[in-house]
């Protein structure tokens, strides 16, 4: 897989048309899109999707976790508004993301905005921000080609997942593991010092507690709210009383030095 | 996982349609209102921890809360043994495809064992 992966330090081809050098760039993560979106499709139609509306909801929704999180809440028979809120917690960390690119697209116009939030996702925009941060040549419209083929790529792996779905019989229970390991590698990629893993253990608590309690996913919701406050406060207050506790050092992992295209490719 | 859902494709449609908007509101009003001014500290600060606590949540949900009872469990061994082996894998490799791909063969391996 090594002989793959685009160097960065590589002089690149001055004539190399636009479409071949950002595919080059989008080429590691459409294919780990591959696994994750047979994966998805094939829990989308056991959740009763079929292979049309699958290839919709890849297309406008355009997020492996909310597909999952959907394809899930629809096998327990959630109420649909219960799901729609489901969702809304779970792309607000969008705001995030498209926040932190803004700098790098101002001027653009709003139409273009709206077609570049359209098909905005966690794994391009890992892309995207280390390209804009390093690469000068870097605009707006190369980042919108590096998404459109990553759309392209999930939405053709999860119409594939669909039909593979209905010609196979698969057991869900460890299709839907996928999710669950999707969700701990998005966790582990977050965690930058102690004091991350310290709101992850506070969040997991409150997650089972709350959920108990209100005996439904709103427990989710609840629970994420007051986890995020309190990660919040405690930081501010750990940066304003003590700046050098160990709890803010930095934790490096094996990989974390390498370029944060390589963080999503394989 | 076993129940079959009853839902129609219309409203399977109304589900994409509500979906799409809840996904694209977050991701365009900090860029419609970004690109021209600057971003709030407090609001960054506070954003910075939702991903980590949600995703926490759910993994937890996952777990160990029963999806109909919603009381905590303790009987997913399998899948308990399955997701510390992808927190080793996502922390060494940092690829995405890996862990999960890893971690699908490993919950299908240990629940032959443990079943």
């Amino acid at each position: 897989m090594n002989k793959r992966r685009p160097n960065p330090k590589q002089v690149p081809d001055p004539n190399e048309p636009l479409w071949r050098s950002t595919l080059r760039v989008a080429m590691p993560l459409n294919l780990s899109y591959i696994p994750i979106g047979l994966a998805c499709g094939i829990l989308l139609h056991a959740a009763g999707f079929n292979t049309l509306l699958t290839g919709l909801v890849s297309l406008l929704i355009f997020s492996g976790g909310a597909q999952f999180l959907i394809a899930t809440m629809l096998t327990i028979n959630s109420p649909l508004l219960s799901i729609v809120l489901m969702l809304f917690f779970l792309e607000l960390r969008y705001a995030l993301l498209s926040s932190s690119l803004s700098p790098y697209l101002k001027g653009q116009s709003n139409r273009f905005l709206f077609i570049f939030a359209v098909s905005l996702n966690d794994e391009n925009y890992a892309i995207n921000y280390l390209k804009f941060a390093t690469d000068k040549k870097w605009t707006g419209k190369e980042a919108l080609m590096v998404e459109h083929y990553s759309l392209l790529f999930w939405a053709v792996s999860n119409v594939i997942g669909s039909l593979i779905g209905s010609a196979l019989k698969i057991d869900l229970g460890i299709v839907n593991f996928a999710l669950t390991a999707l969700f701990i590698y998005m966790i582990v990629m977050q965690i930058k010092n102690r004091l991350t893993i310290v709101i992850c253990l506070i969040s997991g608590v409150l997650a089972a507690l709350c959920m108990m309690l209100t005996k439904s996913t709103l427990g989710l919701v609840i629970s994420t709210l007051i986890a995020s406050l309190i990660g919040f406060l405690l930081e501010s207050t750990l940066r304003n009383r003590l700046p050098d506790s160990h709890w803010l050092w930095r934790l490096h992992s094996p990989g974390s030095k390498k370029s944060a295209v390589e963080n999503t490719d394989n | 996982m076993s129940t079959v859902n009853t839902w129609t494709s219309t409203q399977h449609f109304w589900l994409i349609i509500l979906g799409f908007f809840v996904a694209f509101v977050p991701r365009f009003l900090p860029l419609m209102l970004f690109t021209k001014r600057a971003i709030p500290e407090w609001f960054n600060e506070w954003m910075k921890y939702v991903p980590v606590s949600l995703f926490t949540a759910l993994v937890v949900k996952d777990i160990f809360i029963n999806s109909e009872s919603y009381q905590f469990m303790f009987t997913k061994f399998s899948e308990m043994l399955a997701a510390i082996i992808v927190v080793f894998i996502a922390y060494r490799t940092r690829s995405m495809a890996l862990s999960v791909v890893v971690g699908l063969i490993a919950v299908f391996l240990l629940s032959l064992v443990i079943a």
